[in-house]
């Protein structure tokens, strides 16, 4: 189903020694997470005498985080477990122009615009897409949306490109 | 009594209500529609229609819905909401039984014996005795929620902000217990989520944290987009991943002879009562919901039946008693919303969102400023409840069709509702970039085991904890021992201990796993 046929299995940059790669690499993300937060909010208050400042419960949440993430760190050295995942990368890519398509036109473009465009790049991110059949599906879409929340729900949306309203 | 009784009255008139519509063309004469009712019905019907789409899941949809509901006054947003939830909830099952995919960790059970029956050509019967055990159970939950809503509320008053701290820990901590997978790591997602929780503005100094001078964060990471981001985007995502196509086996065979047999009924009556209770039960308590009920009632009825090698291959009882049970508990987990204020799962959790949006916040208060809001509610569940017997069983073949929609064409769709939904919350395109980031978020948690429902409880929790917590100590004039002095905070702290040393401990280990043992065959 994926794009890239012969796949191979992911080529472990992970040490030998770690036994539940899965756990390990979550582990040190969220630690990293919460090393990023707690640098964010270095800048804000903390304790005034037994008054919390702004600071005191991210840093609080994120010294908490911080701990945990290291316990699953450790757990994924000393535990047995499954292998990385596999990621692909066509749907995750191609939904996420989907998205961002979407963010970036609805303004200026209208929903008319944004809304068919999005559905068209999403489409792309499974390889079973058939296009007549995808565009015309598209096209009723878009319009049963331009009914459905302008018109029957009265969401404030724009229609057509701001250049045709001026 | 006489005070629940007054209240369900209540109830019963809100959603009842009549307004007179005077159409132009009918010359001045006025017809008087039931508003409620057919927003609880048109809930219900677009619940299912979207909870029925394979891989969507009840928290997705609801996520997704929610924009439908802004232009309505709070008392119909909120019946229609609830009808949405329970649309959704029986959704999910309908695409267990019949495609054996269910939308999430809930029916997951339901799946096991629905499917088989299913493909013994009893379809029929099985999703019906799902509707019919739901029903009652929603009945009994209705009822169950009107005798504890009044009592709970009076105790909620008496709560100042240390209790209310102990018992959001208690509920965080009930919902690592009950989750499935590791507690270490169900632990650290919450965390993540009251990190997550953090982001905008100090509600007491007005300083900006996290915020990096970007003004759409000042406010916050919204909870809808965050949930939709999650449960939307990244099961999407995920799906793609895994073959949209490939897996699924829809029963070919025509759905016909919708009727139970009258062994069908005598074999799942006990059945039915036993998973209600089990689920109401569930339900009340923080950090339960759906899921645990239907997995724990599913494993009971496999305990106490005479030949439980029956299960798994089509046993009716299999069906009625988690399905049963799931409803019951979806519907009592609303007490400690609607009494406390505090949400017990991530779907709840979501509610609070929606209920922000439309001006309420939750809790005691509530209750007694706008009881037509909380009762009317809560009669719409018993109203929405009626109608998905009503009207599902007769619609089987429409959800059935839906279901041969192929994904390539159904998965675009979902992604363009969700934009639409999330940039209507605040006509805000940076909210459908930041809901797009969680999406991948969401599938790098999944890739790496982690659930994102105790995610979505801490970030509304968050906020929540840090004011009381906050309040506590400014009172206590900076004595943390103020948790433990109290008594009942004291009480609810030692529970919240208790659980977790238990939860390690290996006896216990064993036996939770073993609830959730179904999940894996």
């Amino acid at each position: 189903m994926n794009a890239t046929p012969g796949h191979a299995p992911v080529k472990s940059i992970i040490p030998k020694w770690v036994r539940n790669p899965q756990e390990f690499v979550g582990g040190i993300a969220l630690m990293a997470i919460a090393l990023f937060a707690l640098w964010a909010s270095s800048d804000l208050q903390g304790m005034r005498g037994f008054s919390f400042g702004a600071g005191t419960a991210p840093r609080m949440f994120g010294f908490l985080l911080l701990g945990l993430g290291a316990l699953i760190t450790v757990v994924g050295v000393v535990t047995e477990g499954p292998h990385l995942a596999k990621y692909h990368w066509r749907g995750p890519f191609f939904v996420t122009v989907a998205i961002l398509t979407f963010a970036f036109t609805i303004r200026p473009m209208g929903m008319i615009f944004a809304a068919m465009a999005s559905f068209m790049i999403a489409a792309c991110g499974t390889p079973e897409t058939r296009w007549v059949e995808t565009f015309i599906v598209g096209v009723c879409l878009t319009a049963f949306c331009c009914l459905l929340f302008p018109y029957a729900l009265g969401l404030p949306l724009q229609l057509l490109p701001s250049f045709m309203i001026r | 009594m006489g005070d629940v009784f007054t209240n369900l009255g209540l109830g019963f008139g809100v959603v009842f209500q009549f307004v007179q519509w005077t159409p132009a063309f009918l010359g001045g004469m006025s017809i008087p529609i039931p508003v409620n009712i057919l927003l609880c019905l048109i809930g219900a019907l677009v619940g299912t229609l979207v909870g029925v789409l394979p891989g969507i899941g009840t928290i997705a949809t609801v996520a997704m819905l929610l924009p439908i509901t802004f232009g309505l006054p709070p008392v119909g947003a909120l019946i229609m909401l609830a009808g949405i939830y329970y649309g959704a909830q029986y959704g999910g099952s309908t695409t267990s039984i019949l495609v054996n995919i269910p939308g999430e960790a809930g029916s997951v059970v339901t799946a096991l014996d629905g499917f088989q029956m299913a493909k013994k050509g009893r379809a029929g019967p099985a999703l019906a005795i799902a509707a019919i055990g739901s029903f009652f159970a929603g009945c009994v939950a209705t009822v169950l929620i009107a005798l504890l809503g009044a009592p709970l509320t009076k105790i909620a008053l008496a709560f100042g902000p240390a209790e209310y701290f102990s018992l959001m820990v208690l509920g965080l901590i009930f919902a690592v217990v009950l989750a499935k997978g590791s507690v270490l790591k169900a632990i650290a997602m919450i965390v993540f989520g009251l990190l997550l929780s953090m982001v905008g503005s100090d509600i007491e100094t007005g300083a900006s944290r996290m915020a990096f001078n970007i003004p759409e964060l000042a406010d916050g990471l919204g909870f809808a987009t965050l949930a939709m981001g999650l449960f939307g985007f990244a099961e999407i995502i995920r799906n793609l991943d895994a073959g949209g196509e490939t897996d699924r086996k829809l029963v070919q065979e025509k759905v016909s002879g919708l009727m139970p047999t009258g062994k069908d009924l005598k074999e799942s009556t006990p059945a039915i009562l036993r998973g209600t209770m089990l689920g109401s039960i569930l339900g009340i308590l923080p950090g339960g919901g759906a899921t645990i009920a239907s997995f724990a009632a599913y494993t009971f009825e496999k305990k106490i039946a005479k030949d439980p090698s029956k299960f798994g291959h089509g046993e009716i009882r299999g069906v009625a008693a988690p399905e049963s049970a799931n409803n019951a508990a979806a519907q009592t987990s609303f007490i400690p919303l609607l009494t406390l204020g505090i949400p017990p799962n991530a779907v709840m959790a979501l509610m609070v969102g929606a209920m922000t949006i439309h001006g309420i916040v939750p809790g005691p208060q509530v209750m007694q400023k706008q009881p037509e809001l909380v009762w009317g509610m809560i009669a719409s569940m018993w109203v929405g409840n009626l109608m998905l017997l009503i009207i599902n069983l007769p619609m089987v073949g429409i959800w059935v069709r839906l279901l041969r929609v192929p994904y390539r064409l159904m998965f675009p769709a979902i992604v363009i509702f969700c934009c639409i939904g999330i940039y209507s919350v605040n006509n805000a395109p940076t909210d459908v970039m930041i809901a797009g980031a969680f999406g991948l978020v969401g599938y790098w948690l999944i890739k790496h085991d982690f659930e994102p429902a105790p995610l979505l409880l801490g970030m509304v929790l968050g906020p929540l904890m840090e004011e009381n917590l906050r309040r506590a100590l400014l009172i206590s004039r900076g004595d943390w021992s103020v948790f433990l002095t109290r008594p009942l905070s004291a009480v609810l702290m030692a529970i919240a201990a208790a659980l977790l040393v238990l939860t390690v401990l290996p006896a216990l280990r064993k036996k939770r796993d073993e609830v959730f043992v179904e999940s894996e065959n």
